[in-house]
């Protein structure tokens, strides 16, 4: 009985000691990094190779952190407790008393700033952070699309109006997270797009559908629609022309409206179905009537139903709400507001205004035979038409985000995002910008949640 | 729902395993083969979290630990454990709700469960080698934010949780008197779920971010110390070398003997 125990007890031993050799033969693989240089240059490898489990971008310097000192110490001590840390003083920022200190090797920058914070002379110590330049496109006429980033900046020729600082929809912070999906397409229901202009030839799923003429080829044959799909989706960064909300987003020319600039309810609805059947994400009505029409509202259910957000323009006439935008359960309306974040006043009003959107003195896309030969096919524009593009790229950019969104909830978020720029007036939700001016930022870029 | 009353009731038993085991330690303590030790803890816990898509951060833990071991035959000791923490996951993304949301919020509290088995296995002139176990289950409470910004009012709510297991054999040198120093190699895992709910009057959403700690080979340093006959002292330091870092804990404990 004894020498089985015994045999039992050395069964175990003798596993236990081959699994401790077998663990620490693993285990030495992975403490080889301690030693100081192997780590560096491990490091080195990781990031050269791109393989760190770290977040692609590069949030900070790994290698320095920024250390200030309390007031009160004096330099000599300075020296004294970066010393201690075995770190080294890459440079000063004088005004500031802030020291830039290089990190001695085999620190991560996590646990050098946990050190230096639990030392009684360090105000503040923290990693040296690595800021990117906000995505500013290449086109052309950028500088004229205050609606994307107004800077103040003239909004034309020079003596043109001036904008507000900032009263813009903060595009370009959203550029940051998310230029929109090829998969994403916004149907332009309107007077047909200009199937060959430079900053949509290359944005244009296909010809689309005709309702006017009844066939194939949504051709523009007034300049309307091709200046609203310019501000929803032109070719962006492009040294061309004019930056589209939805950068990567595709168009669907829908014509249902004629060269006179009008059209029949009937075609308006055909268009509507067409568009959902034909894979539309979200669909751009710069179109109103004064009439309902329990067949339109029919139509606007059926794009709401399959998860399609309807975007539709308020009207011009300082009037109330046109329809289709007034069918407010299925569509957003959108009211224009202009570069002072001020709503404009012949912009229609009404309490099915959702938001608004810049549609005062707008830079888009025309047809290449509006000016004629030897003009370049820009111009500017006004009109609630020009506000409701905005609001379509915007929710094309987040179906691109977040495909898994339904109508409604896209359309909660465009209205909770917005900024309340009335707010001194009308304090919330208002007749006249609704919940406010769409922030595309605060839409796509992460909300920052602190305690 | 039926997993967390599952290990509420291995950790109920554990819990009450001392208490319900003491009439026999009384009459077995004359002969020293049962004792009862209870004891409290603090660890320092540090570690590199994977919440997929590329996104590391860092969970920092405090645990304020209540422990009740018994041991058996001066060979196997159990013990319940019970404790507050203070959990910190750094900068944490939460991009499947309606509105993306970045989380700096700092430590979370809540409630800690768990157990410890240790099993001596040979002695050897001075050695002593033993298998060690631990499982740590946390549960915070729930907590709730303002969402700033927005044209109307919004809050999310998260409630983080996670368990860790830690096991391997530790060698204890028992040459010295008072003071006994000791290795511990050991594999060990975390992980968790953070589920963040989201709520802006008729918008709402739900996401549930699954944390999976870098690095399963650890490796520590401690001691036990007798103080008295009735007191120990533990303090450890535990390293954990993963791809992007070295995280560690440091645990410091004590125990009475009776």
């Amino acid at each position: 009985m004894k020498s089985r125990k015994l045999l039992l007890y050395l069964c175990i031993i003798f596993s236990i000691i081959l699994s401790t050799g077998y663990t620490q033969t693993r285990f030495h693989k992975q403490l080889r990094p301690r030693n100081k240089n192997y780590l560096h240059h491990q490091k080195i490898r990781q990031l050269n190779d791109g393989l760190p489990l770290h977040k692609k971008s590069q949030k900070y310097a790994v290698d320095q952190i920024l250390v200030k000192f309390k007031p009160s110490v004096k330099s000599q001590s300075i020296k004294t407790t970066l010393a201690v840390y075995n770190a080294k003083l890459l440079k000063k920022i004088p005004i500031g008393n802030i020291y830039q200190v290089q990190i001695p090797e085999g620190t991560t920058v996590e646990e050098m700033v946990y050190y230096m914070s639990q030392n009684a002379n360090v105000e503040y110590a923290g990693p040296n952070f690595i800021a990117h330049i906000t995505v500013t496109p290449n086109d052309t006429f950028f500088d004229y699309q205050y609606a994307l980033y107004n800077s103040g900046q003239d909004i034309g020729v020079p003596g043109s109006p001036q904008g507000k600082n900032r009263a813009d929809i903060k595009a370009t912070a959203a550029w940051e997270e998310s230029k929109g999906g090829e998969e994403v397409i916004i149907a332009i229901i309107d007077t047909g797009v200009d199937l060959e202009h430079p900053d949509l030839v290359n944005k244009i799923i296909s010809s689309g559908r005709d309702f006017v003429n009844d066939d194939l080829d949504a051709t523009d044959d007034n300049s309307h629609g091709t200046f609203v799909a310019g501000i929803a989706a032109a070719e962006t960064n492009n040294n061309e022309g004019v930056a589209g909300v939805a950068w990567n987003c595709k168009i669907l020319p829908i014509k249902c409206i004629d060269e006179e600039g009008t059209g029949f309810y009937s075609w308006i609805i055909e268009g509507i179905y067409w568009a959902v059947d034909n894979n539309a994400s979200v669909i751009n009505l710069s179109i109103g009537g004064l009439e309902t029409d329990p067949g339109l509202e029919d139509a606007l259910k059926y794009a709401f139903d399959n998860d399609i957000v309807v975007v539709a323009a308020a009207g011009n006439e300082a009037e109330p709400v046109l329809y289709p935008a007034a069918y407010t359960e299925y569509c957003l309306a959108v009211a224009a507001s202009d570069y002072d974040d001020n709503r404009v006043s012949w912009s229609n009003y009404g309490p099915e205004i959702d938001v608004a959107a810049p549609g005062e003195r707008i830079v888009g896309c025309v047809p290449a035979w509006f000016w004629g030969p030897g003009s370049i096919p820009y111009a500017f524009g006004s009109g609630t038409s020009y506000a409701s593009p905005h609001v379509a790229g915007f929710a094309a950019l987040i179906k691109s985000s977040k495909d898994w969104l339904t109508a409604a909830e896209i359309m909660n978020i465009i209205c909770y995002s917005a900024d309340d720029v009335n707010s001194t007036e009308h304090p919330g939700k208002d007749d006249y910008i609704g919940y406010g001016r769409i922030n595309m930022e605060k839409a796509l870029v992460p909300l920052i949640i602190t305690n | 729902m039926r997993y967390i009353k599952k290990l509420f009731a291995v950790v109920l038993i554990f819990a009450f395993a001392p208490g319900l085991l003491f009439p026999q330690y009384q009459e077995l303590s004359t002969e020293r083969s049962i004792k009862f030790k209870p004891g409290i803890g603090f660890e320092y816990l540090n570690r590199t979290l994977d919440w997929g898509d590329d996104n590391t951060s860092k969970l920092n833990s405090y645990l304020f630990t209540l422990n009740a071991e018994i041991e058996i035959q001066d060979r196997i000791s159990l013990s319940a454990i019970a404790g507050y923490s203070l959990s910190s996951f750094d900068k944490l993304l939460f991009k499947q709700l309606p509105f993306s949301i970045e989380l700096d919020t700092g430590n979370i509290g809540g409630y800690l469960f768990g157990s410890e088995l240790n099993f001596k296995i040979y002695n050897f002139n001075d050695f002593e080698i033993k298998a060690r176990g631990q499982f740590i289950y946390y549960i915070a409470t729930k907590k709730e934010w303002a969402i700033p910004g927005l044209s109307v009012s919004g809050n999310v709510t998260g409630k983080p949780n996670w368990w860790r297991i830690i096991a391997g054999p530790q060698i204890t040198y028992t040459g010295f008197d008072y003071f006994y120093p000791y290795i511990f190699i050991s594999y060990s895992d975390l992980r968790g779920t953070y589920s963040m709910e989201q709520s802006i009057e008729d918008l709402s959403g739900k996401e549930d971010k699954k944390i999976v700690s870098l690095g399963n080979i650890c490796a520590a340093i401690g001691t036990y110390y007798e103080l008295t006959d009735y007191l120990n002292i533990k303090a450890e330091i535990l390293i954990i070398p993963n791809e992007t870092s070295l995280d560690f804990s440091f645990i410091l404990g004590t125990l009475f003997s009776f």
